[in-house]
Order: C-alpha cells, then structure tokens, then sequence
C-alpha cells in the first residue's frame, strides 16, 4: 500500500512538470507586456518621463519581476542569434530586433543600428529648446524600434531625416548621426548572412533563468504577486476559495442528498413509472448547459421584467461586517440558492445515475435474495446489505467529482457574479494576470490529480479485494 | 469495412434472436439501435440539423433566391457562392444598397429573410418576436426577436447550427485522429512487442528538435511574412524530407553491431501516461487561457485545441478494443501470412475497433459543442462578428427583458447536446451489448 502511494505520488511529478511548462509556455507566447501592465498601473497617466527615468523604471520592475533573467534553461536557436539577447530588456524592442535577425541573420550590424536609433533618441530627449521640431520626428523614431519591414523601415528613416533636416538646430547637431542610421541599415542588408540561420546552436543559460526562479519559489509555496493590483496571490486566492468551497461543498452535499435516495429506488422499482421518469427527467437535467439555466434564472428570477423577481440580484450581498451573523448568514444564502442549484443538478443527474447502476449489480446477488428470505425487512435489506455495497462507485465519485464541480464553478461564479475562483480565473486570465493564472492551473491539477489517487485509496478501504500490492493496474 | 468473423458471431449469438446467424454485423447493430426509440428520434433530428447547416444559405439570407431588378434576372444567392471563389462579381448597385431596399419586380425570399449580421436598424435594440420591418409587411418579420444591433435571431440560430455542427465534427475528427493512432499503437503494440534499431530511435529522437528547428526556427521570417498556407507546406515539407533522410541513414547505421541492437519501446506505458497527464490537465482552464492569448481570433483555433485537448477518451477506448482484437485469431492469422506489423494493425486491427470508438465520438461531440458555445458565452475565442449560439445567449445578459436571447440560443445548445448525448447511449446499446447490464 504504502509502496503503491509513493509511486502514484510520484507520478505526479512528471504531470507537474508538464502543467508547469505548458503554463509558462503559456505566459511567454501572450502577446502584452507585464512591465508595462505593472507601470500603467502604477504610474500616473499622462505625465511625460525622461527617456533615462522611464528606462530606469522599466528596468527596476522588470527585475523585480525577475524579467531581467533568460527564459529557460537552454535555448534551441541558431547561430545567428546572440545569446545575450535576453538583457534587452523591453518586450517589444526585443521582439523586433529578433524579428530583423530572422531575416538578416548578422547580429552584430543589427545591434550597431539598434544603439544607433537610440543615441539618437537619447539625444533627442536632452534636447529641450526645439520642442515641435522634436514632436515631429520622435514618434517616427520610436516606430523605428518596432518596425522590420524593409518598405516600413525605409520610409521612417525617410520622415525622420526630413524632420530632422528642416529644423537647422537639430540638423547641425543630428545630421551626421542621421546618416550614419541610414547607412548602419544598409550594412544590415548588404552584408546579410541568412545562411547563419540554418546552423543550429543550444543556448545553455544554466539555472538562474525565469523558469528556474518561479518554479522553484511555486515549490516553496511563494506564488508571488498579482500583476494587477499587487497583492500576494495566495491571498487572492483565500478570499476566492471561501466562496467557491461554501458553494461547492453545498452543491455537493444536495446532490447526494437527492441523488441516493432517487438512485436507490429508482433501482429497487426496476422498469416502474418512477424509474422510467426519474430516468427521462436526469437525462435531460444532465444534457442541460448549466450555463444556460444559469443565465435564464438570472433573466427571469433576479430582475423585476416578468414579476418573478424572487431573489436578490447577482453577487454575494454586500452587508457590512458588522451585521450580525445571522442577518449575514441569511443574506448569503439567500444570494447562494440559484448558483448552487445551478451546479448541484448536473451533478445530482449524474450520481444518482450511477448510485442506480451500483445497485442494480448488487440487487441481483445472491447474498441480497438470502437477506430477504432470512425475512429482514425491506429498510434494513436495501440500505444495510445492498446500499453499503453499492458505495463503491458513490466514493470514487465524490473524488471524481470535487475538481469537476471546481471547474463548473467557473462559469457559475462568472454568471452569478461571485467573487470566487472562477471569477477569479477569469478575471486573471483576460487581464493576463500569469502569477495568478499559473497558481490556479497548477493547483487545479493537483486537486485533480489527489481527487483520482483518494478515489483509488479510498477504492481500496471500502473493498478488501482490490489491493495494490501487485502491479495490477487499478 | 473489413469485420472480424469472430466478433460477428459473438455479437450474432449473443443477440441470438433466431436469425442472427446470416446477418452481417451492420444489419444487427442497425436492428439494436431502432429498438432504442429515443436514439432514432435523435438521429431523425441530427439529420434535420445537418440538413439546416448544410442549407443554412437558402434558409436565411438577406439576399433574394430569386428577383428581377430592372428587367434582369438574379439568382443572389447562388451567385454569392460563385462570388466566394472568385468567378463571378456584384455589380456596383448591390454594393451600394443594401438588399432588401431594392425596389424589385419580383422577388422571392428565403423563408428567413435575414443574414445573421443583416443588420436591422429600424429593429434595432431588442425587437421584440414578431417585430415587421415595414408595418403591414410580413415577408420581413423576424419571428424570434432581434438583438441590440438589430439582428435576426432566427437567422442567428441557422447559421449557428453550422458552427455548432463545425466545430462538433472537426473538433472529433482531430481527436478521433490523435486519440485512435495514439491508442492503436498503446493497445497493439503493448510494452514487448514494438522494437527499434539504436540507431533509429537515437536519429529519430535527434529529429525532433531539429525538425522544429529547420522547419520552424530558421523560417520564422518566412512564415510570418509570407503566405501562411504555402509557407507552412515547405515546412512541413522540410520536416518530412528530414525524418524520411535521418530514417534512411538508421537504416544503413542499423548494420554497425552496436548500433544496430533492438531496443524495446514501451508503447503502452508511454500512451497510458500521456492519457493520465493530459487527465489531470484543467482541460477547460488550459483551453480558456489558451484561447485568451490568441490575438487573431477564429473558431478554427476552438476546435483545434479542443481536439488536441479531449483526445484521451478515444485513445482510452482504442487501447482497450485492440488488446481484446490483437489476440484475435483472424490477427494472427495476419501475422502468420507474414503481413508487416503496420498492416495488420492499420488494415486489420483497426478497423475492427473503430466502430465502438463511435460511442465515445458522439458524446465528444456534445461536449465540444458545449465548449465552443461556453466559449463564445464569455466572449473569447471568437471573433465579435460572428454569430454563435453561445454568443447570442451572452447578449440576453445585458437585457433582462430580451427574453428570447435567453430561451432560443440556450435551447438550441441543448437539444444538439442531447441529440448527440441521445445518440450516443443508442450506440452504446446497439454496438456492445455487454456494456449494458
């Protein structure tokens, strides 16, 4: 048993690893900038920095984010690209400037005209006295570091030529520097080596890389900080996870609460007229979309329109902490009733079809026809002698069914505005939120992956014969 | 179809019905399945669906089927299909007015006479079923209803159907594709019996960061800048002329003693743990964050990365048939003819296991088209033009009094859903009838 746990558990390992990789896979290939998201957010809009300050800036998040640091452990590129390319630190610049070695495939004349747009630029930014003049020619140039088409390129370095020749004072000082660009360009594709593509070359950065340092923080349960507002993501998510388990646990324990009963009769009146409806009926309540019936409730029952505004509207309440906790209790509750319908019938369809097959296999046994003949009566025959048989599957669901309803819960929770997980995975997912988005998909796998070991454990505890000892596979 | 005679006679003497000896194995599992009343009348409306999709263009269209406009005869609509190859042109009035405000000699409409994007604007902001666009003219009403922008429900609900039904089919197709090879080998081949040169596993195994690196990394200026479909075939090109070369030098390789020794490859495990990682994968949370960052947004991506993703209940199923049939007698027969591995399995095997993967290929289905339509619910991964059911179900959240936003496009994802999860039971009953207590 206990040889069988360690190995299953380290099955998980190889899973984790996956997951891990897909997630930050993920996070690498999203278009959008992380420092930028961060610096929007933090700085105050509309107020002009120095070119050094914003750098400055920039730079000091991007290392905080650890941005400053390659990717992976090793790089499969070819020889054309450098392997410091990582140090530029601005996402968009860094893109375009392996944009242009894609195509031209000679490092070092792309970073002499990268240095050059931005001795320029620099040069720009310390002058004040020529403002409109420098209004006219800096947004050119600033597209000059995103640009690699070579029309595009042309007729930027064109705009900023001429902006700069029709003021005097710029053109005496930035003439030269000018075109010097122009010609930095053209050594660019003149002495183009593309066959430098087509040799493969391993990048080994070793173990200080952005992969490195988030996994290895994730391992010691820091999950860092969200991208948004700044808050540790582990309290993100406690806040979230309150609510999600309350619906969770409540939609879980209605349905089995339904669902055994209706499963076991439906059973013992094999091909009655209860069976027959309670069939029919599960059947269509479990090809139901939840989010369907969701959105319906919400329509019908949650506005004034159709005089049937019964509950509260979305959300979970919003009494301050103070009420007293009955009032608050209630006002949860009553915010909590459709959402937990909601994820509890499906659920409820499905448990109780399989409670009825569970019992249907045990109800033929002989040991079930010697309960009745011994003349026990019928309670004690159907919930003792069969019904703790028929458990079986009834565990290794509830197992199953944890990180199903979990997923559920997101649509749920977006539909009925919850502050939950699934508002929260939401919510992180189309912000580009990766702390958050990374924390959720590794822990839903796990949750995932304890849910099926606990059902096979728990497979194991309810019935003696399985034993794990062999290599049988479950 | 090629059967095994052995699973015939089994199914024929398990059914037992007297004249089950001389039937072939589809008359039998077409007898099962129309004692399965609920699974006929599933069938009998997939194929009223699939009619809807197929016809979705005669249905509803803002375009006339027929019309005579200043003395000329038109036929729109079978002329916009010419003009979506390229054969054929509008003439600058159609561009200029849009269709229904022609003043036509005679015209004759499609029973809906609204394209899903038609938009109407004297309707526009939730008109109510039942709405006219001209008081006192019916040809132009629109029986469920209108959205925010002024278009047509019912013409929504028609050329969703086509979607639902697209993304359901391909979506399955991928996965059956994936899961079947995936699960054919896991299943045939089982942990013995696949054997590999050194040299060709090593060379294969070398193959595959260099094909992604010939065939994506040196070419990613190419691929991105010129024309997709041709750039990705040379790549593609390039990648197969690779593994055909480094497979042509394992062959030659194979005759040094060293390199030449077999290697055992455990199929099977490696299958089974592939299955089990992409299980405990958050499928929809993987699929929602993958679908988040693609910036050019087409319901092609959808299904493909639902088919990548839902492929483990097929290669499950597959696994499972082919270690029953690989010990079958008609397959070692095969093998005793001295027919290569791959033949057997591919020719032989396979084929006779296809048919009980159909069961877990209809519930897929339903479940894709659950996906897609959750998708477009929450607005991502297709693009804001295009009408879907799960799309039109979305806009009833921002009007509460837009009942028919909330009832149609719900109804319609629920009877696909059951139809399929309908038909799926009904296969399970007629195609195994041991499965069935």
């Amino acid at each position: 048993m206990l040889r069988y746990l360690i190995k299953r558990i380290l099955i998980f390992i190889p899973t984790l690893l996956v997951i891990s990789l897909l997630a930050f896979g993920l996070s690498k290939l999203a278009p959008g900038d992380p420092v930028e998201l961060i610096n929007r957010g933090g700085s105050l809009g509309g107020v002009e920095q120095s070119l050094p300050d914003a750098d400055r800036i920039y730079q000091e998040t991007a290392e905080r984010l650890g941005l400053n640091k390659p990717s992976f452990y090793l790089a499969l590129s070819s020889v054309a690209y450098p392997d410091t390319l990582y140090r530029f630190l601005r996402r968009d610049h860094r893109e375009n400037l392996s944009k242009l070695t894609a195509q031209y495939g000679n490092w070092p004349a792309i970073e002499a005209y990268y240095h050059r747009i931005r001795q320029i630029d620099l040069a720009l930014d310390s002058l004040k006295e020529r403002p409109t003049a420098i209004r006219n020619v800096r947004p050119q140039l600033k597209l000059l570091y995103l640009s690699y088409r070579d029309q595009r390129i042309n007729s930027l370095i064109d705009q900023v030529e001429a902006g700069i020749a029709a003021d005097s004072v710029l053109q005496a000082q930035l003439g030269p520097e000018t075109a010097q660009l122009r010609s930095d360009y053209e050594t660019i594709k003149e002495k183009a080596t593309p066959c430098l593509l087509y040799i493969p070359d391993i990048k080994w950065y070793g173990l200080d890389n952005q992969y490195h340092q988030w996994l290895s923080a994730f391992l010691s349960l820091d999950f860092g900080r969200s991208y948004i507002d700044g808050r540790p993501v582990a309290d993100k998510m406690a806040d979230a996870l309150r609510w999600t388990i309350v619906i969770n646990l409540a939609a879980i324990f209605f349905a089995y609460l339904i669902a055994i009963p209706l499963g076991v009769f439906s059973a013992i009146w094999k091909d009655s007229a209860f069976d027959r409806s309670s069939t029919l009926i599960l059947f269509v309540l479990y090809s139901l979309p939840n989010f369907w019936i969701a959105t319906m409730l919400v329509v019908f029952f949650t506005t004034p329109e159709y005089g049937m505004d019964w509950f509260p509207s979305l959300g979970v309440g919003n009494l301050p902490a103070d009420a007293p906790f009955g009032q608050r209790l209630l006002d949860a509750a009553e915010h909590l009733i459709l959402p937990v319908f909601c994820l509890s019938y499906g659920a409820l369809a499905f448990i109780s079809r399989q409670v009825r097959g569970g019992m249907l296999n045990v109800i033929r046994q002989d040991y079930i026809r010697t309960a009745w003949a011994k003349g026990l009566d019928a309670r004690q025959v159907i919930w003792k002698h069969a019904f703790a048989n028929a458990l079986f599957p009834i565990i290794t669901m509830f197992a199953t069914l944890f990180p199903a309803v979990f997923a559920g819960s997101v649509v749920i929770e977006y539909i009925f505005n919850i502050p939950g997980m699934g508002g929260l995975t939401v919510g992180a997912i189309f912000q580009r939120d990766w702390p958050v988005v990374y924390t959720i998909l590794m822990l839903a796998a796990v949750l995932t992956m304890a849910g099926i070991l606990i059902a096979d454990l728990l497979y194991a505890l309810v019935d003696p014969r399985v034993s794990y000892n062999n290599s049988n596979k479950p | 179809m090629l059967i095994g005679v052995k699973k015939e006679q089994e199914i024929a003497a398990q059914l037992s019905t007297g004249k089950g000896k001389g039937q072939s194995y589809w008359s039998v599992v077409r007898q099962q399945f129309r004692k399965n009343r609920m699974a006929v009348w599933a069938l009998r409306l997939l194929y009223v669906l699939l009619f809807v999709a197929l016809t979705g263009d005669f249905i509803a269209n803002e375009k006339p089927l027929y019309c005579q406009l200043e003395g000329e005869t038109h036929f729109p609509v079978f002329r916009s299909y010419l003009v979506s190859v390229g054969l054929a042109d509008w003439e600058a009035k159609f561009f200029q007015t849009p269709w229904h405000e022609h003043d036509y000699e005679t015209a004759v409409w499609p029973p809906v006479p609204f394209s899903a994007s038609t938009l109407d604007i004297s309707n526009a902001n939730y008109a109510a079923p039942g709405a006219v666009r001209e008081v006192g003219d019916y040809t132009f009403t629109h029986w469920l209803g209108t959205d925010e922008l002024g278009r047509d429900v019912l013409a929504g609900l028609i050329s969703g159907t086509r979607i639902a039904m697209l993304v359901g089919i391909v979506a399955m197709a991928i996965a059956t594709l994936i899961g079947g090879i995936l699960g054919a080998l896991g299943g045939y081949f089982g942990d013995e019996r696949f054997k590999l040169s050194r040299a060709r596993l090593w060379l294969n195994l070398l193959g595959l960061p260099l094909a992604y690196f010939y065939g994506f990394g040196s070419r990613s200026f190419a691929l991105r800048e010129g024309p997709l479909f041709t750039e990705l075939l040379i790549s593609l090109g390039i990648i197969f002329g690779l593994f055909a070369l480094l497979n042509a030098m394992a062959s030659l390789l194979k005759r040094v003693p060293v390199l030449g020794k077999e290697v055992r490859i455990p199929l099977d495990l490696t299958v089974m743990r592939l299955i089990e990682i992409f299980n405990s994968i958050p499928a929809l949370l993987l699929i929602l964050s993958i679908v988040a960052i693609i910036e050019e947004k087409s319901i092609f991506y959808i299904m493909a990365i639902i088919g990548l993703i839902r492929w483990t209940g097929i290669a499950r199923f597959m696994r499972a048939e082919l270690l029953r049939v690989r010990s079958l007698e008609y397959i070692e027969a095969a093998q005793a003819l001295g027919y290569s591995e791959w033949r057997t399995l591919f020719r032989h095997a396979m084929p006779n296991a296809l048919t009980p993967v159909l069961i877990t290929v209809a519930f897929g289905i339903a479940s894709a088209i659950l996906l897609e339509a959750f998708l477009s619910f929450l607005g991502i991964g297709v693009p804001p033009d295009e009408v879907t059911w799960g799309s039109m179900l979305n806009g009833s959240r921002s009007k509460a009094s837009a009942w028919w936003l909330a009832v149609f496009p719900g109804f319609a994802i629920f009877l696909t859903v059951t139809i399929f999860n309908l038909l799926g039971e009904g296969l399970t009953d007629a195609l195994d009838p041991r499965r069935k207590q």
